[in-house]
């Protein structure tokens, strides 16, 4: 009997079963394993471990009416499969192309799409990757947190994190995870490519998630900080202005002059980061309101003349 | 073919039986193609193995059917293996970022990504229907993203209105994009530039405008590996930088880095662009002592604050 029978059948074993098995029992109900109890146990360690490898999720449980207690193995039918999207032959089609384009390293995006209902192809040449984004070790286990609201812990610099995770974020070239952190009470943001070791389980989250979520990566330098809130006004020179538009959204745009240059207003929390923002665009923007903003610009710029 | 082990041909059985047995009656050819499955390789896989998978006592009855007839398969009473195996979270997570990511670039609102991409978050986001994942590639405007995708698929010259950053002006090129990508938080277009009569790699969230023209142009052979940041016309600048500005040593290129006892640092910088230079030295402020300017003369703070300042007054 081939190693490919013989795994299929012990899927098949670990699906069927509405108790865990005790080993004596697959030995018995699942064949092509080999004589002699020492070579079966190993064989069926490892056979165990690929299922496990592949994602099957093999569960180690008390066996009911066992005396002394033991533990055996067995599949849930539904943790086994998990939702099904229904995706039609377009939907996959265009899910393939777009996984051909951006792919995480290391994780096999067509393996997925075999599994959500095969690859179909959408006739379009294929041009090469746009973006391969990194995969940390922790980024799995943090999205099926945030997704299933559960509570984890990882190490994170000299320190141990308990958090709630809200979302993860891929921005500026980097992963991070927001949320609810257990120690400080507060919302907090994360590397994903900075936790030391595993990121592992500690149960359901207690704090409620946001209704609206807001995305901390998106929360620009300026608004990263405790000094007393301001809006400030930004003129931009009208050669600056649809980078600076794009970058700080339509919204941020009060007013659009003739010339082309525009005013932004940004609410400020971190006077030196606005303060770094407005000097990226050298003679090409200035601070118009508040005075005071206006002034410390001017301070420090005199500063630099001596 | 030695690569495709039995835990391949298992995790791809895992796949191909439940969309057999939901087709009633599919061409093995479609099987073998939509899964990846060598087309002989999985007739045999189908006939020798799969047909006498089942459970004990592995009775007729116990046992998955396979039906082979003129190139059609059927596959029923395979009851353990109904539905396929779910998808992990490393993978719900590429295929969520992947798609999320092209919508983005192709702006496509009412088309089979989107209808894709809804149902996936519904099938493997929270229970609320929303998806913890938001993933930006980098900025730039749709409608120059949109421009240079289609120039680089088309082979098509392109006209772009490009901003220097280093030197602070603005720059007409017409170019032979060949690829289109994102690195490190930002998009690029690679392309041989009719001006400079060579590769170049432009940051997109940097041309402030892009017309496709249609001239075609002839891509190169082998994709090209240029470098994002190529040293050209450079010159070293050395920086005594303060401890609060020790992030400049890790955020740009240098030629070296030697830590001094007070903890300030000392640090090497190729710099091409007298306005990058201008930039960085205005936001540092006291942070910073120029040390040796390069062929850039010692002024160079105290001019770029004074022309800001005019403004001012």
């Amino acid at each position: 009997m081939s190693k490919l029978e013989r795994l299929l059948n012990l899927t098949a074993a670990l699906l069927d079963t509405p108790r865990p098995l005790l080993i004596e029992e697959i030995r018995e109900r699942v064949e092509g394993y080999p004589d002699g109890d020492d070579a079966f146990k190993r064989s069926f360690e490892r056979d165990k471990d690929e299922l496990r490898t592949m994602g099957i999720p093999v569960t180690l449980a008390p066996v009911p009416g066992t005396d002394p207690p033991r533990e055996g193995y067995r599949v849930d039918r539904r943790e086994y499969a998990g939702a099904d999207p229904q995706l039609a032959a377009d939907e996959l089609a265009a899910l393939h192309l777009a996984a051909t384009f951006v792919r995480l390293d290391g994780v096999d995006g067509e393996d997925a799409l075999r599994r959500l209902g095969g690859l179909v192809d959408t006739g379009v040449g294929a041009q090469g990757p746009v973006a391969d984004l990194p995969t940390p070790p922790g980024l799995g286990p943090l999205f099926a947190a945030a997704r299933d609201a559960r509570a984890v812990t990882f190490g994170y610099g000299d320190d141990t994190r308990r958090l709630e995770p809200w979302t993860v974020t891929f921005a500026k070239g980097r992963w991070y995870v927001a949320g609810f952190d257990q120690v400080r009470g507060a919302e907090r943001r994360f590397r994903v490519d900075r936790i030391l070791g595993d990121v592992t389980d500690t149960g359901s989250a207690a704090e409620p998630r946001p209704s609206t979520r807001r995305d901390a990566s998106r929360l620009a330098a300026w608004q990263m900080g405790d000094d007393e809130p301001v809006r400030a006004l930004v003129a931009i020179d009208a050669d600056q202005a649809p980078w600076a538009t794009h970058h700080l959204g339509a919204d941020a745009v009060v007013d659009t002059h003739d010339d082309g240059s525009v005013v932004v207003a940004l609410d400020v929390t971190n006077r030196e980061a606005l303060r770094s923002f407005v000097l990226t665009f050298l003679e090409h923007a200035e601070i118009l309101e508040p005075a005071e903003l206006r002034d410390d610009m001017t301070r420090w710029l005199e500063a630099r003349i001596r | 073919m030695s690569r495709f082990t039995s835990r391949e041909r298992l995790n791809r059985l895992l796949a191909v039986i439940p969309w057999v047995v939901a087709q009633d009656g599919v061409a093995l050819d479609d099987v073998a193609h939509r899964f990846g499955y060598p087309r002989d390789r999985l007739e045999a896989d189908l006939l020798e193995v799969v047909q006498y998978v089942g459970v004990y006592p592995f009775t007729p009855d116990t046992l998955i059917e396979v039906e082979i007839v003129d190139d059609m398969v059927w596959i029923r009473y395979a009851d353990w293996f109904t539905r396929p195996l779910r998808v992990d979270p490393a993978q719900a997570v590429a295929l969520l970022a992947a798609g999320q990511s092209m919508l983005s670039i192709t702006g496509d609102d009412d088309g089979p990504l989107l209808r894709g991409l809804t149902k996936l978050g519904a099938a493997m986001g929270a229970g609320d229907g929303t998806v913890p994942l938001q993933v930006r590639l980098g900025e730039g405007a749709e409608e120059v993203m949109a421009v240079l995708r289609q120039a680089v698929d088309e082979h098509r010259m392109v006209d772009i209105d490009h901003y220097v950053y280093s030197r602070d002006e603005w720059v007409q090129r017409r170019i032979e994009p060949s690829r289109f990508f994102a690195d490190e938080g930002q998009w690029y277009v690679a392309a041989f530039c009719r001006r400079a009569e060579d590769q170049r790699v432009f940051r997109v969230d940097r041309i402030g405008s892009a017309t496709l023209t249609d001239i075609s142009f002839t891509p190169p052979d082998t994709p090209d590996a240029t470098p994002v940041f190529s040293a050209d016309d450079t010159t070293e600048v050395r920086l005594l930088l303060r401890p609060e500005a020790a992030w400049v040593a890790d955020q740009y290129p240098n030629n070296g880095v030697t830590t001094r006892p007070d903890g300030s640092i000392e640090v090497a910088m190729p710099v091409t662009g007298r306005s990058w230079l201008e930039r960085l030295l205005l936001r540092l402020g006291p942070s910073v002592e120029v040390l040796d300017s390069g062929w850039f003369d010692d002024r160079l703070t105290a001019d770029a604050a004074r022309r800001i300042l005019a403004r001012y007054r």
